[in-house]
C-alpha cells in the first residue's frame, strides 16, 4: 500500500500572552496580519523536488484572484521557453517563433483551444487565456516539441525552488494548497491540503508524492532526428 | 513517362516556392568515405558480396551527395524531395530516393490525420532516423533496413491517425496507419538473387539495381507496376512519452506472380512480410532497438512457383557521450529456396561497431566495421567459398549545410 501524501501543519502554542499579542499587532497594525506559508514538495524517495506548482486559495473571506499578466513563451532551437508557465486567469501570453524554421502552434485542451498558423518572428498578437486548467502545447510540425501552460484562478501561485520550497505571505486564515507537476503519476486530488495558518507567524505544509514522476523529456537527442 | 516525373516534381516545388511566398527549407551534404573492404563485388556491381563496397571498391569513394527540399505549401500542405548522388548507380547518375507530399491538419479533440502522397519509405526503420533516411548509429544499416533502401519503396497513398495521448495528459501516443501503392511489383528481385545485404546506397526512386548485363540482377528495376493491382500495407504503433516506439507494420505488394512484363520480360514479384520493432532511449544518451522481420517472395512464370521466404532480427546499442555516438549492433538473416538447387538460399550473421563524431552542425566524423559471416549457394556456384567471412572498414567525412543547419 502506499503512503499517502504527508502534510504538517506548524500551530503555536498559543494561550492567553500569544492571544493578547495578536490582539496588539492587530489594533497596531491593521487589519490581515500576515504570516508566511512555507510549502515543502518531496519525492517518494524524499528528494527534494524542484519546479513543482504551488497554488494557495483562501476558504474563508471574500474571493480573490491574482492579477492578470502578460508572459511570453519563446521557441527557441526547437524547444519551448520556458517549457511551463504559471499564469492567473485573464492573461495574456505571446509566443515569439526565435528559430529559423517555421513552428505552428497548437492546443486542443479544454482550457483553451487554438493554433498558431504557420509562422516564424512574431507576427501574431498575444493569446488570452480566460479559463483556468491545464493547456499543453505542442506544434505540429516538431512532434517533440511540447510545453504547459497552467492557468490559475488560485490568488497565490509559484514553483518551488532548488531545494523543494516555496513561500508566500498570506493573511491569517484557512487554505486550500493544491500541487502539479506535468509530469505527476497521481492525482491532483490527492496532492490538496487544506491547513489553518493562525497563530504562529509560519506555517509550514510539506507535500510528498506517493509515485515517482515519470521521466523527463529526452534533452540531447539532435532536433534533426525524427521524434 | 516516368523519367518525367523528376523534373515535373522539381517543378513543382519550385512554383509552389514562388506561389507561396514561403521559404524553402533546403539541406546539401557530400559525405565521402575511405574504404578498407576483402569483401566480394556488391549487388550493385553484379556480385554477391553482402557489403556495399567490394575489395576493389578500396580507397576514396562517394558516399552520397544529397540535395534535400522542403516547401510548405499554404497552411497545411508540404512537399518534400530528397535527391542524391551514389557513385555506385550503375549508369543512374541521380534521383530521388523520397519525393512526397505531406498533408498534416491541426490535431483535433486528440486526435491528428495525416497523409502522404508520392514515393516514401514505409514505417518500418526504428534506425533510419536521420535525414534523408540515414541511420545516426551506423554507416551500414541493418539488414532488414538495408533491403528497404535497395528496393522497397512506397509509390503511393499513405493515412496515419494518431492518438496524441502525450498532449492530453497521458503518457502513450498510439497510431494507425494504412497505405495502398503500385510500382513496387519488382520488390524481391534483390533479396532472391542476392540475399541481403548491408550498405547505406539507397535505391532511387524508378533507379536501376545491380549492372546491366550484368547477371543475375542486370540493371532491374524495383520500381515497376507490372500487373496494375495495387499493394497495400497497415501498421501500428505504440509510443511511451519520448522514451520508447513499438511498431508492427504487415506489407504485401500483392504482385500477381505470373505476370511478366510485356515490353522488358520483367517478372512481377509477389512479397510481402511483417516486421516489428521497438526502440528504447533512455537518459544519459542510451538507446537500444530491436528489429525483427519476416516476409516470403514468390515468382510464378510459366506455371511454375518458386519462393524464397526470408528472415532477420537486429539488436542495437548506442551511447551518446557529448558528439561522440558508439554504437554496436548484431544481425541475423537468412533466405530460404524451394529451387531444385537452392538457388538464392543464404544464412548468416554480423557485426557492425561505429564511433560517429559530429564535431559541429556542419561537419560528421566516422568510423565504421562491418563484419559478415554467411552462407551462400549462389556463391558457391560462382565458384567462391559457401562460407565466406567479408570485412569492411569505412572511414566518413560530412560536410552539410542548409538553411536549417546552423
Amino acid at each position: 500500500m502506499r503512503p499517502p501524501a504527508r502534510a504538517y501543519c506548524s500551530r503555536s502554542s498559543g494561550g492567553a500572552v500569544g492571544a493578547l499579542a495578536a490582539l496588539c499587532v492587530l489594533l497596531l497594525a491593521g487589519p490581515a496580519p500576515a504570516a508566511t506559508l512555507v510549502v515543502n514538495v518531496h519525492t517518494p524517495d524524499g528528494h527534494a523536488l524542484p519546479g513543482a506548482v504551488v497554488t494557495v486559495r483562501a476558504l474563508d473571506g471574500p474571493a480573490r484572484h491574482a492579477t492578470a499578466v502578460h508572459a511570453v513563451m519563446d521557441q527557441v532551437n526547437r524547444s519551448f521557453a520556458p517549457d511551463l508557465l504559471v499564469i492567473p486567469v485573464g492573461s495574456t501570453v505571446e509566443f515569439p517563433n526565435s528559430d529559423s524554421v517555421s513552428h505552428q502552434i497548437y492546443s486542443f485542451s479544454p482550457a483553451k483551444r487554438f493554433q498558431l498558423p504557420l509562422y516564424r518572428g512574431k507576427p501574431y498578437p498575444p493569446v488570452h487565456f480566460d479559463q483556468a486548467g491545464v493547456v499543453t502545447l505542442g506544434c505540429n510540425i516538431h512532434d517533440e516539441m511540447l510545453a504547459y501552460l497552467l492557468v490559475t484562478d488560485a490568488p497565490w501561485y509559484g514553483r518551488t525552488n532548488d531545494g523543494g520550497g516555496w513561500s508566500v505571505e498570506v493573511p491569517r486564515g484557512r487554505y486550500r494548497v493544491a500541487l502539479w507537476h506535468p509530469r505527476l503519476r497521481e492525482d491532483t486530488d490527492e496532492l490538496e491540503r487544506e491547513l489553518t495558518v493562525g497563530d504562529s507567524d509560519r506555517a509550514d505544509l510539506t507535500l510528498r508524492l506517493s509515485k515517482p514522476l515519470q521521466p523527463a523529456p529526452l534533452s540531447d537527442r539532435p532536433h534533426s532526428w525524427d521524434y | 513517362m516516368l523519367s518525367g516525373l523528376r523534373p515535373a516534381a522539381l517543378l513543382l516545388v519550385l512554383l509552389a516556392a514562388s506561389a507561396t511566398g514561403r521559404a524553402t527549407d533546403w539541406q546539401l551534404s557530400l559525405d565521402t568515405r575511405l574504404v578498407s573492404s576483402d569483401a566480394y563485388p556488391s549487388f550493385m556491381e553484379g556480385g554477391l558480396g553482402t557489403v556495399r563496397f567490394g575489395s576493389g571498391d578500396s580507397g576514396v569513394r562517394l558516399g552520397r551527395l544529397r540535395l534535400a527540399l522542403s516547401q510548405p505549401l499554404g497552411e497545411l500542405w508540404s512537399a518534400h524531395l530528397d535527391a542524391s548522388v551514389f557513385d555506385d548507380q550503375g549508369g543512374s547518375v541521380a534521383g530521388l530516393t523520397e519525393a512526397y507530399l505531406l498533408f498534416r491538419p491541426y490535431p483535433f479533440a486528440g486526435y491528428r490525420f495525416r497523409l502522404k502522397a508520392g514515393g516514401f519509405y514505409p514505417p518500418v526503420s526504428l534506425e533510419n532516423r536521420a535525414a534523408g533516411w540515414e541511420s545516426p548509429y551506423t554507416l551500414s544499416y541493418s539488414a532488414i533496413n538495408s533491403w528497404l533502401a535497395a528496393e522497397v519503396r512506397i509509390i503511393g497513398l499513405e493515412g496515419t491517425l494518431e492518438w496524441l495521448g502525450t498532449r492530453s495528459g497521458h503518457a502513450f501516443d498510439l497510431g494507425v496507419t494504412a497505405g495502398v501503392f503500385g510500382w513496387n511489383d519488382r520488390a524481391g528481385v534483390v533479396i532472391a538473387n542476392n540475399g541481403f545485404v548491408f550498405t547505406d546506397r539507397q535505391t532511387p526512386l524508378f533507379g536501376r539495381v545491380g549492372q546491366p548485363g550484368v547477371a543475375p540482377l542486370n540493371g532491374a528495376e524495383p520500381f515497376m507496376e507490372i500487373d496494375r493491382r495495387a499493394g497495400g500495407y497497415a501498421g501500428l504503433e505504440a509510443r511511451y512519452l519520448d522514451r520508447a516506439v513499438l511498431r508492427v507494420l504487415r506489407y504485401d505488394n500483392r504482385a500477381d506472380p505470373t505476370d511478366i512484363d510485356t515490353l522488358s520480360h520483367a517478372i512481377a514479384w509477389d512479397t510481402r512480410f511483417t516486421s516489428a520493432g521497438l526502440r528504447l532511449e533512455a537518459d544519459h544518451g542510451w538507446t537500444a532497438i530491436v528489429q525483427w522481420l519476416e516476409g516470403v517472395t514468390t515468382i510464378a512464370p510459366q506455371s511454375q512457383t518458386f519462393n524464397w521466404p526470408f528472415q532477420s532480427t537486429f539488436a542495437l546499442l548506442s551511447k551518446r557521450f557529448g558528439r561522440s555516438t558508439l554504437s554496436a549492433r548484431y544481425d541475423r538473416f537468412a533466405v530460404q529456396s524451394n529451387v531444385a538447387d537452392v538457388y538464392g538460399s543464404q544464412d548468416g550473421h554480423a557485426w557492425a561497431a561505429a564511433y560517429i563524431f559530429d564535431a559541429d552542425a556542419h561537419w560528421r566524423f566516422a568510423l565504421e566495421c562491418v563484419r559478415v559471416i554467411s552462407s551462400s549457394t549462389n556463391r558457391e556456384e560462382q565458384g567462391g567459398p559457401p562460407l565466406a567471412t567479408e570485412t569492411q572498414w569505412q572511414l566518413a567525412i560530412r560536410y552539410a549545410l542548409g538553411s536549417t543547419i546552423h
